[in-house]
């Protein structure tokens, strides 16, 4: 089938008018004295524009409503005001007014974040205590300190940063000052939830012993930890025990910090372990192009069918399944 | 028949990956062999955070399997050979003839 052309502004009847400029009475459908190949299209308006496919711009019903609604109700969204988003209804959080499951979360303004990448690397405070204090996941707190290290490490370099870019979007969001009066902005010590726990368990225990969450997370199954080992911060508990039993807030705020900086402390030292153990591992030979790595591994770690995962080098018999089509390859299940 | 230490090609299409072998001469590149003690990558990658450029490989070799191979007469390829005595496991076979320029960088061997 060849191809149609859609629009009544553009018909070959007119295009081979403007070609050889015939008089204008011809174009009447009058004299429609067309040969049985060409469209017989029904009379159009004469067109200004021969060589153009695009209709000629159209009030409809829809833009002047829209225009009228520009001019009364909308007058109030023209002018956005500075410290909040300019959503449509009464609502600063949903952007869009007719859905209303589609809630925007707030962002860590420019001054929060200031504050945050202060506390760590300027005062020096431990992350967990930073994430306590102005209640933002660790993650987060770890996420800011390294980008706003980026970021002065551009500004050192002189490389251009997309200021303007950052300004119009955080203008679009709710944002976060983490002040005294705010609200929360993220919980800080959730934990997950493993699939074996949702189950229902029916555990004999004697009266006379104490059924701890630790022996909880047994019953459960061996390597299922208690909430205690799995929360990120474990020291807030013991923080808010102390508190109960008679503790002075500021004492033990004071001793929260503390083994919040002894346990980051720890887990620094045991990174650096296992780097120094992972580096005695290898050799290592300049040959001037390039420097060949020796990692001395055990052969012997194939396991009694030779295909144990952690084993080296390729498997055998086993053959890689990453370019069937529909492999999932990220983890669909925890442990 | 003779057994030789040698590299068996995996990896993908302009993506090798060796694994190092022990196997029978005459089997298949493939195939499965007596032992594998070690993989060879020979991409050369930089490191993390690392601005110099300076390129590395990295080999994992169960040294002492390989010691005991080459003890009971597996023959290493000439690839291997040169892997192996950067090592120290081997002499070296081949010596470069000529004489680097005074300017070219000097890498500094430090086989255990």
């Amino acid at each position: 089938m060849p191809p149609r052309i859609r629009g009544s502004s553009c018909q070959p009847q007119l295009l081979l008018n403007y070609l050889e400029p015939v008089p204008s009475s011809s174009i009447s459908p009058a004299s429609a004295l067309t040969p049985l190949h060409r469209p017989t299209a029904s009379p159009s308006p004469k067109c200004s524009r021969a060589f153009s496919t695009t209709p000629a711009p159209q009030i409809t019903k829809l833009r002047r409503a829209f225009k009228e609604w520009c001019a009364d109700k909308g007058l109030m969204y023209r002018n956005a005001p500075y410290d909040q988003t300019n959503y449509m209804g009464f609502s600063r959080t949903r952007p869009f007014p007719e859905n209303e499951h589609f809630k925007s979360e707030p962002v860590l303004s420019v001054r929060a974040r200031n504050m945050i990448w202060e506390a760590i690397m300027v005062k020096g405070m431990p992350l967990k205590a930073v994430s306590a204090e102005f209640h933002v996941d660790m993650r987060r707190v770890a996420a800011v300190v390294r980008m706003m290290e980026i970021e002065k490490k551009w500004e050192r370099e002189d490389k251009p940063l997309a200021h303007a870019y950052a300004r119009a979007i955080t203008a679009m969001l709710p944002r976060a000052d983490l002040l005294e009066g705010e609200n929360k902005f993220e919980p800080i010590n959730d934990i997950h939830v493993h699939s074996y726990t949702t189950q229902q368990l029916f555990v004999p225990a004697s009266e006379s012993r104490q059924f701890t969450r630790a022996d909880a997370a047994k019953a459960f199954g061996e390597h299922i930890l208690p909430p205690d080992a799995k929360m990120r911060i474990p020291e807030l508990v013991q923080m808010e025990r102390n508190l109960v039993e008679g503790m002075e807030p500021r004492e033990a705020r004071g001793r929260f910090i503390k083994e919040a900086a002894e346990s980051e402390q720890a887990f620094a030292e045991r990174q650096r372990e296992r780097a120094l153990a992972a580096e005695e591992r290898k050799t290592r030979v300049n040959t001037g192009r390039f420097e060949f790595r020796f990692e001395k591994i055990n052969a012997e770690n194939v396991g009694p069918t030779g295909r144990a995962r952690k084993a080296a080098g390729w498997r055998y018999g086993a053959p890689h399944m990453d370019r069937r089509r529909g492999e999932v390859k990220i983890p669909t299940s925890v442990g | 028949m003779v057994v030789k230490i040698r590299l068996a090609r995996f990896g993908r299409t302009n993506a090798p990956f060796y694994n190092i072998v022990v196997s029978h001469a005459r089997t298949a590149r493939n195939s499965r062999p007596l032992e594998v003690i070690g993989t060879y990558d020979p991409i050369p990658k930089t490191d993390l955070y690392d601005d110099s450029g300076a390129l590395h490989k990295d080999i994992k070799l169960d040294t002492t399997r390989a010691k005991y191979w080459i003890g009971v007469g597996a023959q290493p390829t000439d690839t291997m050979w040169r892997l192996l005595s950067l090592v120290g496991i081997l002499p070296p076979k081949y010596r470069p003839t000529a004489k680097p320029s005074p300017g070219a960088p000097r890498g500094d061997k430090t086989a255990s």
